[in-house]
């Protein structure tokens, strides 16, 4: 029995150690970790809306709170606002799909990408190409656009043929970050 | 025993790859590209020094009992200060080795080297012996992945060597490519060595 504690002691020493040799150096590389990580993501962002200059996470609740919306960058330049970039996840054919789009301050869509996503390849992984997304590009953000296999008005999108329902997701995705735009971020 | 002694036994005549067959995990999975390998043999020998240098100073302070999971924490801790400074400094490096950072954990080489010379030796020695046993493990890993580039790719270190005239076979770059280099070259390795130990 006074074995059995003393062992254990033994190990609490141990680990109360390394937990704090960890802890200090989490403390030292986690700023520089953070840092980089939004460096990143500004760049892959600035790409949508390369008129800001600046790139600020917007933490209104009724921004983040909003279904399918994953977060919300707000782009500035000299201090005004010029833009948002909207990321949005919804749920695909293999499961959800992260598309990012820039939104200018006057409301039209300046820079559309799908990121990560789980689509079928080959088929429903073409959301990505060129093709398909930036039909997407300078549309005003008052459009609900829909996906059809012949497309006529504005707000049409023409369909990933055989990717059906990838395709809605996209547009269901743009949908929810341009209406999030009309009725909040423009208001801000 | 002399330190040149301890470091050579740990480069060549007890290589943990080519001798000894430890660490096989990452050996296998990282070494699709020289500087993938020379990241992960790097990464490796900066755990195995501290871990072998803690070890061996706290020895005392051990009740064998509860040796292994001392260990363990001790060498987790290391490889976790790594993966960190890794993510901070070389963000690139990290996303190729991926969950192979903190996988170093389980990397038997190092756990070896804790039960059977840290635990038993003091610490000059011990730095000296996770010194020689990482530089074997990197120069492996990096012959490894050499030639794998090479044959892969056409490149060691990114740097084109064979030129347009040869066909990358895709191959060499995959898993299957590495159990084959691993295999010719732990041959190759036997073979010159056998020849070296007869002439002693």
């Amino acid at each position: 029995m006074r074995d059995m504690i003393k062992l254990g002691l033994v190990l609490l020493i141990i680990c109360a150690i390394s937990a704090f040799i960890l802890g200090v150096t989490n403390d030292y590389t986690q700023g520089i970790i953070q840092a980089r990580a939004h460096e990143e993501n500004v760049a892959a962002i600035k790409v949508l809306l390369p008129e800001a200059e600046e790139f600020e996470l917007v933490e209104d609740a009724n921004v983040t709170g909003v279904t399918d919306i994953v977060e919300v960058y707000q782009g500035t330049k000299n201090g005004e606002v010029v833009g948002y970039t909207v990321k949005s996840n919804p749920q695909g054919y293999g499961g959800r799909v992260d598309i990012l789009i820039g939104i200018s301050i006057d409301g039209i869509i300046t820079g559309a990408k799908v990121g990560d996503n789980t689509e079928t390849p080959g088929l429903g992984t073409k959301i990505a190409d060129a093709a398909f997304i930036n039909q997407f590009l300078d549309k005003a953000t008052t459009n609900e656009f829909q996906v059809t296999k012949d497309p006529q008005r504005e707000n049409d999108i023409e369909t990933v043929t055989g990717a059906t329902v990838s395709s809605e997701a996209v547009a269901r995705g743009i949908n929810r970050s341009t209406q999030l735009f009309e009725e909040v971020l423009k208001n801000r | 025993m002399k330190f040149g002694r301890i470091f050579s036994r740990g480069v060549i005549f007890d290589n943990p790859v080519f001798v000894q067959l430890l660490g096989m995990c990452p050996t296998l999975a990282v070494t699709n590209s020289a500087e993938n390998a020379l990241g992960m043999g790097l990464a490796t020998t900066s755990v195995l020094i501290g871990s072998n240098l803690v070890i061996s100073l706290v020895k005392k302070l051990i009740p064998s009992k509860i040796r292994i999971p001392s260990y363990i924490v001790i060498i987790a801790t290391f490889v976790t200060i790594i993966g960190m400074l890794m993510k901070a400094f070389l963000p690139d490096l990290d996303r190729a080795l991926g969950i192979f950072i903190p996988l170093i954990v389980v990397n038997c080489l190092i756990l070896a080297r804790a039960e059977s010379f840290a635990s038993k030796q003091s610490g000059l020695p011990s730095i000296i012996d996770g010194i020689g046993m990482g530089v074997g493990f990197t120069v492996a890993l990096v012959i490894l992945g050499s030639v794998r580039e090479l044959f892969g790719a056409g490149t060691i270190f990114g740097v084109t060597i064979l030129g347009s005239f040869y066909e990358p076979a895709r191959v060499m770059t995959l898993a299957p490519g590495a159990f084959l280099a691993l295999g010719l070259l732990l041959a190759l390795f036997n073979k010159i060595t056998s020849k070296e130990l007869n002439e002693l």
